[in-house]
């Protein structure tokens, strides 16, 4: 796995996946959503795979003394560690942006707070479960799992910031950088990150045994 | 010994079947697998490979069956599918970097050695090799992970008359340390008469010959003679007949040549053979 995993980054890395990880940066917008950033590496995925696509990865690895499910493996592990170094990037993002702009929240959308990053993990867990098993379903028609992938996150999008726009008992919290309601946000982001491990782990089994269906 | 083994391997597509596929494959020997462009050579290899997966059959390399020991199996091939087009953009060097990783047998020493061998620059990207250079980095990366049966699809397509030549060299001094094999794909006849031991030819997805390259030669001759002598009998037995107001023209298997007769008889080469069969 250590050798794959290598691989992966060595040579099926595409420049944008290093390229977005600064996009964290845009967490520093004044009043800009907070989900934006994060989409750009639900996009630099999709690089990922399209490049393997034009570069023939999938027989390069294929012909290589690997298992199928492996293959896989290795490439979801890259993608889980993308999305881990992208949030872990845009955290420190959010709290220097909150500081420099003295906690006037997010006009545009949900604060950048802990429910951020717990739906962060949930808008992930969504991405993977859609993108992944569909893409290994042929192993190369990245489009059709983008464009699925890219629907769910959008649908995901826009109910959790509905979630925080209605008016209703936990949208008050929600939406909030007092850290009274941040402790009350933290369960959020715990079953955020559950969710996003047990999901990946999902993602990646459907994946894998689709994969193992499919003729190179 | 036996290093490759296949057996009644089949595979349903809609339009296509690959109908119980046989041969074998002894060590040190290379054996030249043809048939025509969708005869299903590409099938059998990637289906002996289990890229593509097999509705039947059973795979034996080394003396192991394939599908339960895939992993040890592949650690002593090399199998190059239709050139190298991977990573056009990367280095060789990147590659092999990354290539020597999965296999406990890779010697560096023989990397470095092949690559003066075929003076391949590891600062080169793969797309700056010509379609020969490619091969030959293919065989670089196998050759360095000790590989002692090599599959190749098609290795001499797209390759000048000098380089195919070079190539074919190349393969025959492989085997002769006893210890390789090679195995591959062509529709370049000529590629054969110059260096495989063995035949298998497939048409239709059906293997309709498995033999020295020698039997196989003399296993046919070309017939032709005029009208008259183009009777029932005579008629029932060319293969890839072919009549003109003359006469006709074909070929016969050997063992079926008339005694005594005046038709005019020479020996066929593979291109004569294949063209003759494929004619059916």
């Amino acid at each position: 796995m250590k050798n794959l995993l290598y691989k992966e980054f060595k040579l099926a890395a595409h420049p944008t996946t290093y390229l977005f990880l600064i996009l964290s940066t845009m967490m520093l917008i004044p009043n800009y959503p907070g989900y934006v950033a994060f989409m750009y590496v639900c996009l630099s995925m999709f690089f990922i795979f399209l490049g393997g696509r034009e570069n023939k990865d999938i027989y390069y690895t294929a012909l290589l003394p690997v298992r199928k499910r492996d293959i896989v493996k290795a490439r979801c592990l890259m993608i889980a560690t993308i999305e881990l170094v992208q949030i872990a990037l845009a955290a420190p993002m959010a709290v220097l942006a909150n500081h420099l702009y003295h906690d006037a929240g997010n006009l545009a959308g949900i604060d950048l707070n802990v429910a951020l990053f717990g739906s962060v993990f949930l808008f992930f867990a969504v991405f993977n479960i859609t993108f992944l098993p569909i893409f290994y379903r042929s192993a190369y028609k990245v489009g059709i799992a983008l464009l699925y992938g890219g629907i769910a996150i959008l649908i995901y999008y826009i109910a959790a910031e509905m979630l925080v726009w209605m008016p209703s008992p936990i949208s008050t919290f929600l939406d909030s950088l007092n850290p009274d309601d941040m402790i009350k946000q933290l369960p959020i982001l715990f079953s955020g990150m559950l969710i996003w491990v047990v999901t990946t782990i999902l993602a990646y089994q459907k994946a894998a045994a689709n994969f193992e269906k499919v003729d190179l | 010994m036996e290093i490759l083994s296949v057996q009644n391997l089949s595979k349903h597509y809609e339009k296509f079947d690959l109908k119980d596929v046989s041969f074998t494959l002894e060590e040190g020997y290379i054996m030249g697998f043809i048939g025509r462009n969708g005869a299903g050579k590409t099938t059998t290899l990637k289906s002996m490979t289990r890229l593509v997966h097999p509705d039947s059959g059973r795979v034996n390399m080394f003396g192991l069956d394939f599908a339960t020991n895939e992993l040890q199996c592949k650690q002593k091939i090399g199998f190059m599918l239709g050139g190298v087009d991977f990573y056009p953009k990367k280095k060789l060097g990147t590659i092999a970097a990354v290539t020597s990783r999965f296999y406990s047998q890779w010697d560096d020493t023989e990397y470095q050695r092949c690559l003066d061998r075929f003076e391949l620059d590891p600062e080169k990207k793969i797309d700056e090799l010509s379609a020969g250079m490619r091969v030959k980095f293919s065989l670089t990366l196998a050759l360095s992970h000790q590989a002692r049966l090599l599959i190749l699809d098609e290795p001499t397509s797209g390759l000048d008359p000098v380089s195919r030549d070079e190539l074919l060299l190349l393969f025959q001094n492989l085997i002769e340390d006893g210890e390789h094999s090679i195995l591959f794909s062509t529709q370049i006849i000529s590629d054969l008469e110059k260096c495989a031991d063995f035949i298998t030819y497939i048409k239709d997805g059906t293997i309709i010959a498995k033999t020295d390259k020698d039997s196989f030669l003399g296993a046919y001759r070309l017939v032709s003679g005029s009208v008259d002598q183009l009777n029932a009998g005579l008629k029932s037995k060319v293969i890839g007949l072919r009549e003109h107001k003359f006469g006709f023209e074909g070929m016969i298997p050997t063992a079926d040549l008339p005694v005594a007769s005046s038709l005019k008889v020479t020996a066929a080469d593979l291109e004569d053979i294949m063209i003759h069969i494929e004619r059916e």
